[in-house]
Order: C-alpha cells, then sequence, then structure tokens
C-alpha cells in the first residue's frame, strides 16, 4: 500500500503543440525537453506531493493534442478532478480554439470538475495574447487562470500545487459531508473517497 | 635513670642487627662475583675459538666481491650490447613492412593488369559476374595510392593504362547492369531479375541495387494486391469470410511483404552485407501505404463507415439536446460486425508494424556496431514508421473503433435494460447478466486491437457507462420504494411465489412493484460481483494479450481499471439505500407492533405465574415465529449476500425497538430470569439465519438482561469497574436508568451507589 492519503486525476488539453507535455516534464521530472515529438494518445506520469503536511498523489494524463486522438482522449475527462486547458500565448489560434474545447470540457467532463486555463511559453517574445485577454476569458467562464513557461520553469510549480490544495479542500468538505451521513445510517460504514481502492488491491 | 638506659641498650640492639644485616647482604654479593667471574673466564676460550673462524673466512669474502664486481661489468656490457643490436633491427622490420606492402602493391598491380585484360573479355562474353568481380577486386584496392603508385613510376605507363581500362569498364558495366537489370524486370525474368541484384554490390552500387529491387518487388506487391482487392470485391455476400473481406485483403497485404521479407533479407545480407533492411522497407512501406490506402477507400465505400460514424455524432448530439429524436437510431447489432472488422484491420497492422521494427532493428544491431550510428538508425526507423501513412491509418481506425464502441455499449446496454425481463426461479433479471457480457465483450475486443489506449479508453466508456446508466437505472428503481399495500406480507409473498412459479406477473401492481425493487437490489449487489470479477479478468487479459508493456504502461492500464472501483462504490451505496427503504417500509412497521406485545406481558411474576407462563405461548416464542415467517418471505426472493445484511438490518431493528420497551416495563427477579432467557433465544435464533455474526447487534440488549437478572444488587460490583473484563457498551446513567427498573421491587436506591461514573 503507497503511502498517500488522496489522489487526485488531473487532465491536460489544448492544441497540439502548446506545450502540455513539456509543463508535464517540467513538473514530474525538472526537465524541459526539446525538440518533443507530438504525445500518442494519451500519457500517464504521477507526482506525490506535500499539502499541509498530507501526501497528496497526484495523477497527471497528458492528452495529445491532435485532433485524430480525441476519441481516446475524450474517455478521461469523465473521471477528471481537475482539467488544465493550455494554450501558446504566442499562438493565436491556440487561443481561438478555446471555445471548442470549452465545448468538449461541458460534454464529457464532471460538472465538479476544478477547471484551470493556462497561457504558457511567456518565455517567447512574440506574444500574440495579451495576459488581460487570457485573463478575461477565464473569469467569463469561470476558470483558474495562470501564465506558465515550462522552458524557464514560471509558475508551474504553483500551478499544480494549487490544484493539489484546492482539490484537497473540496475533498475534505465532501469528506466532512459524507461523515455526517454515515453517521445516520445504522450499519455507519465509511466510504472512502479515494478511488484507490482497485489499484491498490491489483498492485 | 634506668629507663634511659633500657632506651640506649634497645637502640644498640637495633644498630647491631642491622650492621649485621649489612654485613650477609655483602658476603652474598660477594659470591655472586666470585661466581659471575668464574663463568666469564670459562666463556673466553669459546671467544678466542670464533675468532680464529673468522679470520679464515677474511679472504674467501674478498674473492666473493671481486667476482660480484665482475659479474655486474659483464651483464652491463651486455645490455649494451643488446641495445645495440635492437637500434639495428628496428629499421631492419620497417624494411620488411615495406617490402610486404610493394609486394601487395606489386601484386594489387599485377591483378590490375589481369582484370583490365579479364574485364574486356568478360564483358564480351557478356559473363557479367566476372567482369564485376574484376571491378570489385579493382575497387577493393586503395584508389589514392592507386593514383600516387601510376604517377611515381612514370615508365610503367602499362599501369596506368590499366586502370583507366578498369575504371572504363567499371562504369561501363554499371550501366549494362543498370540497363540489363530493367530489362530483366521488363521480360519478368526473375532469375535474371536476381542475378543483376547480386552484381550491384560488387560494383558498389548498394543503394542503387537496394532501391532498384525493391521498386521490382513494389510492383510485384501492387499486382497481387489489386488481384487480391478485386476478388474481394467480387466476394459474396453467402462467403464465410464476407463480413472480414477487406481485412482479410489487408492481412494478405502485410503478410506478402512479411514474406517478401523473410525471403530476400538473407539475400540482401548475404551480397550487400547487413544493415541495407531499412532502406529496402522504407520503399516497400511506401507501396504498403498506397496500398492500404485503396483496400480502405473501398472499405469505406461498402461498409459505409463514414456515414454510419455521422449518423452516430448526429444520435449524440440529439440525445444531448434533449429535443429526443425522430432520428432513427442504428441497431448496435448492425455494427457488431463492422467493429470486428475494424477490429481485425488495427490489430493487423500493430502487428505488422510489430514485425517490421523486430527485423530491423535486429538488422541495425548487426550492421552498424557503432553506438552513435545505432541510435541514428534506430530514430530513423521510427520516422519511417511514425510518419507513414498506414501509421496514420492506424490511429484513425483506432479512433474510429472507439467511436463505434461507444456507441454499441451504450445502446446495446440500453436495449438490455429495456428488455430486461425475470426468469422464474431467477433471483437477478437479464439486464445484469446481459450488462456485463456486453461490457466484457467490449474490452475483449479492445484488447484484440493490440493497442493499450484503446484498451483503456474502452475501459473509461465502460466505468462512465455503468455509473451514469446502469447504476442510475437500479437507483431508480430502488427509490420507486417497496410498497407495503393492504395485503399481509406473508400473503403478497404467496401470491408472488406462485406467479412467479407459473410465469405469469400479472397478479396486481403491488406484487409486481415488490418484485421489482427486490429485483433491483438483487441485480445490485449481484453488480458488485461481477464488476470485481471484470476488472480480475480484464487485467489478466491484457497481460496475455500484450506480454511486454512497460511498468508504466501497466499503471496507466491500473489507474484505468480503479475507475471501476468507484463504480462498486456507488453500488455499495445503492444497495445500502435499498436496504434502507426495505428498513422504512416493510420491516419496521411490522417489527414494531411484535416488540410492543412485551408491553402487555407482566414481569413482576410469582413462582406460580412463572410456571404458568412458560406453559403457555411466550412472548419470545411468537416474536420468533412471526420474525421467522418475515425473514421467510425474504429468503428464497434476496440473494444470500442480501438476505444476511437483511437478517442484519432485521436484528438491529428488533434490538433497538426491544430496548425501548425494556425501559418502559418493570421488573422483579423472576421477571429478569424469563428476559435473560429470551434475550439468549432470540440472539440464537438469529445467529442461526445468517452466516454473519450478529451477536454485537445483542450485545448492548444482552448486558441489560444480565443486569436485570441479578440476584443481588451487590453482584453489580462483579462486572462492574475497573477489574471486570467485560466491555460494557451501557453508560454509567443508562446502567443506573436500567437498574432502576427493577428498584421498584427490589433493589433499593441506595444500593445504586455501587456504579460510578
Amino acid at each position: 500500500m503507497e503511502d498517500y492519503k488522496f489522489l487526485f486525476k488531473v487532465v491536460l488539453v489544448g492544441n497540439a503543440g502548446v506545450g502540455k507535455t513539456c509543463l508535464v516534464r517540467r513538473f514530474t521530472q525538472g526537465l524541459f525537453p526539446p525538440g518533443q515529438g507530438a504525445t500518442i494518445g494519451v500519457d500517464f506520469m504521477i507526482k506525490t506531493v506535500e499539502v499541509d503536511g498530507e501526501k497528496v498523489k497526484l495523477q497527471i494524463w497528458d492528452t495529445a493534442g491532435q485532433e485524430r486522438f480525441r476519441s481516446i482522449t475524450q474517455s478521461y475527462y469523465r473521471s477528471a478532478h481537475a482539467l488544465i486547458l493550455v494554450y501558446d500565448i504566442s499562438c493565436q489560434p491556440t487561443f481561438d480554439c478555446l471555445p471548442d474545447w470549452l465545448r468538449e470540457i461541458e460534454e464529457y467532463a464532471s460538472s465538479k470538475v476544478l477547471r484551470i486555463l493556462v497561457g504558457n511559453k511567456i518565455d517567447r517574445e512574440d506574444r500574440e495574447i495579451p495576459v488581460h485577454v487570457g485573463e478575461d476569458f477565464a473569469s467569463r467562464h469561470n476558470m483558474y487562470f495562470l501564465e506558465t513557461s515550462a522552458k524557464e520553469a514560471d509558475n508551474v510549480e504553483k500551478l499544480f500545487m494549487k490544484i493539489a490544495e484546492d482539490l484537497m479542500q473540496q475533498a475534505r468538505s465532501k469528506d466532512l459531508l459524507r461523515y455526517d451521513k454515515d453517521t445516520a445510517n445504522i450499519t455507519g460504514k465509511t466510504s472512502v473517497i479515494t478511488d484507490s481502492n482497485c489499484c491498490s488491491r491489483l498492485t | 635513670m634506668s629507663f634511659d638506659k633500657s632506651k640506649i641498650d634497645k637502640a644498640l640492639f637495633e644498630k647491631q642487627n642491622e650492621l649485621q644485616k649489612e654485613l650477609d647482604r655483602l658476603k652474598l654479593k660477594d659470591e655472586e662475583f666470585v661466581k659471575e667471574l668464574q663463568h666469564l673466564t670459562l666463556q673466553t676460550e669459546y671467544i678466542d675459538g670464533k675468532i680464529k673462524s673468522l679470520s679464515k673466512v677474511i679472504p674467501v669474502l674478498k674473492t666473493i666481491r671481486n667476482e660480484a664486481q665482475e659479474l655486474i661489468s659483464t651483464i652491463s656490457d651486455l645490455s649494451e650490447l643488446s641495445e645495440k643490436i635492437n637500434e639495428k633491427v628496428k629499421p631492419l622490420e620497417i624494411a620488411r613492412c615495406r617490402v610486404d606492402e610493394c609486394q601487395k602493391r606489386v601484386s594489387d598491380l599485377v591483378d590490375i593488369e589481369l582484370s583490365s585484360q579479364g574485364v574486356q573479355t568478360a564483358i564480351i562474353n557478356e559473363d557479367y559476374e566476372e567482369g564485376a568481380g574484376h571491378v570489385h577486386r579493382f575497387l577493393l584496392i586503395d584508389q589514392s595510392l592507386l593514383q600516387r603508385t601510376a604517377s611515381e613510376a612514370e615508365n610503367l605507363s602499362s599501369v596506368r593504362k590499366a586502370v583507366q581500362t578498369l575504371q572504363d569498364a567499371a562504369s561501363q558495366l554499371r550501366t549494362i547492369i543498370k540497363h540489363k537489370f530493367d530489362e530483366a524486370v521488363h521480360n519478368e525474368d526473375l532469375g535474371s531479375v536476381e542475378r543483376f541484384f547480386k552484381i550491384f554490390p560488387l560494383l558498389g552500387m548498394h543503394e542503387e541495387g537496394i532501391t532498384k529491387f525493391c521498386n521490382y518487388l513494389c510492383m510485384k506487391l501492387e499486382v497481387t494486391s489489386q488481384k487480391n482487392l478485386k476478388t474481394a470485391l467480387n466476394t459474396t455476400v453467402a462467403d464465410k469470410r464476407f463480413n472480414i473481406v477487406y481485412a482479410d485483403t489487408m492481412t494478405l497485404l502485410f503478410e506478402g511483404i512479411a514474406r517478401i521479407v523473410d525471403i530476400h533479407h538473407p539475400l540482401i545480407e548475404t551480397y550487400y552485407g547487413p544493415g541495407h533492411l531499412l532502406s529496402a522497407l522504407s520503399i516497400l512501406q511506401q507501396e504498403c501505404d498506397k496500398q492500404t490506402k485503396l483496400i480502405l477507400l473501398e472499405f469505406n465505400k461498402h461498409r459505409q463507415l463514414t456515414r454510419r460514424l455521422n449518423q452516430i455524432s448526429e444520435i449524440n448530439k440529439m440525445s444531448n439536446s434533449s429535443s429526443f429524436s425522430k432520428l432513427e437510431k442504428i441497431d448496435p447489432k448492425d455494427l457488431d460486425l463492422l467493429i470486428h472488422e475494424v477490429t481485425i484491420m488495427h490489430s493487423r497492422a500493430e502487428l505488422y508494424f510489430k514485425f517490421v521494427r523486430r527485423k530491423v532493428t535486429m538488422d541495425i544491431e548487426i550492421g552498424y556496431p557503432n553506438k552513435e550510428e545505432q541510435v541514428q538508425k534506430l530514430y530513423k526507423l521510427d520516422m519511417v514508421i511514425s510518419t507513414s501513412d498506414l501509421n496514420q491509418t492506424k490511429i484513425d481506425l483506432l479512433s474510429k473503433y472507439l467511436q463505434l464502441e461507444h456507441y454499441f455499449m451504450e445502446e446495446s446496454i440500453n436495449k438490455a435494460v429495456n428488455m430486461d425481463t425475470l426468469e422464474p426461479g431467477q433471483n437477478t433479471s437479464s439486464m445484469v447478466d446481459d450488462t456485463f457480457f456486453i461490457i466484457r465483450k467490449c474490452i475483449r475486443r479492445a484488447t484484440a486491437t493490440g493497442s493499450l489506449d484503446g484498451i483503456c479508453a474502452v475501459v473509461n466508456n465502460a466505468c462512465g457507462v455503468l455509473e451514469n446508466d446502469f447504476c442510475g437505472v437500479l437507483r431508480n428503481r430502488l427509490r420507486q420504494g417497496y410498497p407495503t399495500g393492504y395485503l399481509d406480507l406473508t400473503q403478497a409473498y404467496n401470491v408472488l411465489q406462485t406467479s412467479l412459479q407459473q410465469g405469469r406477473l400479472q397478479s396486481g401492481d403491488t406484487e409486481q412493484a415488490r418484485t421489482a425493487f427486490v429485483v433491483a437490489l438483487n441485480n445490485t449487489s449481484v453488480s458488485i460481483e461481477y464488476v470485481e470479477t471484470l476488472c480480475d479478468t480484464t487485467l489478466s487479459d491484457v497481460g496475455q494479450a500484450l506480454p511486454n508493456i512497460t511498468s508504466n504502461e501497466k499503471g496507466k492500464l491500473e489507474s484505468c481499471l480503479s475507475g471501476l472501483s468507484s463504480v462498486i462504490t456507488n453500488l455499495r451505496e445503492i444497495v445500502e439505500y435499498g436496504m434502507q427503504q426495505l428498513r422504512v417500509s416493510a420491516i419496521k412497521p411490522r417489527i414494531s407492533p411484535w416488540v410492543d406485545a412485551f408491553l402487555n406481558i407482566n414481569h413482576q411474576l410469582t413462582e406460580d405465574e412463572l410456571s404458568e407462563y412458560e406453559a403457555g405461548d411466550t412472548f419470545m416464542n411468537t416474536l420468533i415465529s412471526n420474525l421467522n415467517s418475515l425473514l421467510f418471505t425474504f429468503k428464497e426472493s434476496l440473494t444470500s449476500s442480501n438476505y444476511d445484511v437483511l437478517v442484519g438490518v432485521v436484528a438491529a431493528e428488533v434490538s433497538s425497538r426491544l430496548e425501548k420497551v425494556i425501559l418502559k416495563t418493570t421488573f422483579n427477579r423472576l421477571g429478569g430470569l424469563i428476559l435473560d432467557k429470551e434475550i439468549r433465544s432470540l440472539a440464537a435464533y438469529l445467529t442461526t439465519t445468517t452466516s454473519w455474526s450478529i451477536r454485537d447487534k445483542f450485545a448492548r440488549l444482552t448486558q441489560i438482561a444480565t443486569v436485570l437478572n441479578l440476584e443481588k444488587v451487590s453482584e453489580i460490583s462483579d462486572y462492574w469497574g475497573n477489574e471486570s473484563s467485560l466491555t460494557w457498551r451501557l453508560t454509567p446513567t443508562e446502567l443506573r436508568s436500567i437498574m432502576s427498573l427493577r428498584y421498584l421491587t427490589t433493589f433499593k436506591k441506595s444500593a445504586l451507589i455501587f456504579i460510578n461514573d
């Protein structure tokens, strides 16, 4: 049995080439792989972080941006606790596609999912989308907003830690709720909020 | 005075003693000296002898020293000499090497002479193998060295001429061989094709040979593939393989390429050396891409894949926009064969790439011992594969497969739910078996594609369908509740039982609703087992189908499968919900009056009344027989695990109700005795009805009975207090109020101070 108290699934989506894989690599391995090929299907990484002295396991799903992998990547939305929607601040088309991505999230993800908008590549000189435009979009759609650079490791740690903290808070309040409900039951069975049961049973 | 004298005497005496002692010591020392002297005198002789013998050795040592010096000088002389010799030998060795080189060059020159003569004759005689052999021999010679030789030895004009001849012959041969090869290809003369193919490397035309040969093979491939496709198009519906005929055509294409590789790879390796398979395959891959495209074109046209996919996405859109459809749904059954064919196509492409990767990697590892070069070549192989049209096609096929499979799974389960039937004598209805059969089938099919991403996606989709649709259906059915109606429950059961036996269920709405409720409850708990099994079998199936997956990939799969465990959590909550429904509507209203009868019974009995009570129908006998008939109504209709849960619910309900009525009653000693006995028999009865332990549910009740059954109030101190091994479920306040139930008759109020908080 691994030593963690919470397990959260974080899914990254967004157009091809906006730097999803680089963000994940930077966070999980601390490196910036240059000349990264396009992701095939879905990649899977794990990193355990500590929030308020509790071990939190983040299961990060890095999806392929290309259209042809959509039917694979869509299947991961439903069980996601957090969805990171990434665009490239130096590439207008990746920003223009955001409404399409939101539609997709709307259709497949849980309504309670934590949604974060991320403008990546702030190390680049040729910015096309000003910060306030990204901010506006995020606030209009009820999302968190952050600009990052996977290359310079700017805000990457902050992004994932913020997600971990938020999800933990969410889980704790839900935990309390469940506890109240359970005491009313005569059997008094406590239900587990993390869905790691199966995993730990299999390994 | 006399005292003084004696003192002086004593002092004198002491002095004398001291002197005597000193004298003795000196005497002893004197003796020792004498002994030592004697010993030394004895040794003198021995030492003299030694000195004499030593003086004899001295001259010998002198000789040895002289001789040693002589030896040293000899040795140094020798070493000098050998160094001198060595200096002389070195140039000799160099000279010898030069001679060897010269010899080789001369023999090369001789060879060139011979070759230049031979090559002409060979060309004239059309003996290209020999001609190429001569050229090959010529090409093996270091060309720059040859140039130097020719210019140095100016008088040897014949050499220069020979070189010229050979160079001319080489280019002549190259043209001839190319031409001859093309001719052979044109005439479809396989023997000649292979013959000239073998000559290319002799003329240093490796790449050209491979390219030409592979182009020829591609031509062959095209012909065969076109023929296969034509046969496929002419296949009749009656044919057994009609439904997978395009997958078969694709398989034939891949097998054809594999056969080409298997047959010609040894040929290439023998005549061209290892490491050439990559270039050969990248040429073949182009033809493969071309042919797959043609096959898929026909496939799309005849199976109407695109149209069906559009239809599906249309249906999905409609169902989301709640304006539910006039749109005709596709029967999932109609898609079954198509999905099957797509699966086969994908898995064949996967297998083909695996084969190519294995073969070429092996060839590269042998052909390029240099690690850096190897990595570079392997990267090139990756590029050839990943940029090939077939790879794109493979990805598209998987994507289409997933869309079709998702629709198939959702709609089939939908159908299974709509066509739900209850077979007589069964605890569960058909939708459970059907649903899990469908899901298992879909996951198996995904496993057959050979793509882990595909498997994971189908598992994810299955989790979604189970959690949203399937669980929703079960929850809704339980939400209807368990109707009690006006009928007595036993009666209701009997009706239900007969209707089940006769296979008709129209005997009334209430009974139907009851059956539906119980069946839904059973369905849910059986589903939990099914999901667990599904998880295990999927893991082992995938392990078998993809034995080489990395630990990261395994983690990916397990993480997706963990989605199933949240389905289990969901199902458990539904069972719990159903049981609560049952408790509220069917258990509690029945049990309460039965237990409340306790209040009508006198618990302050005399001995006579006691025997009279025990002779008749006791309260507990009645209760147990009532409970028995209540449980019996469910025993047959519930699954055993649900029945166990139900017994637990009944036990909890009875014990809490009983506790309430006990607190409303007063007891004397005999009343307490009866109560204790009755509770024991109740616990014993309920224990026999289930495989689970329910004693725990009676812990409080048993303790209450024990307290009320005490002979004397002081006995409580045997149970209560720190020394006691009993774990009390009752608080001190509760204990006090229970004891006060007998206080009125037996215990004095003051006695209750035994119990401290």
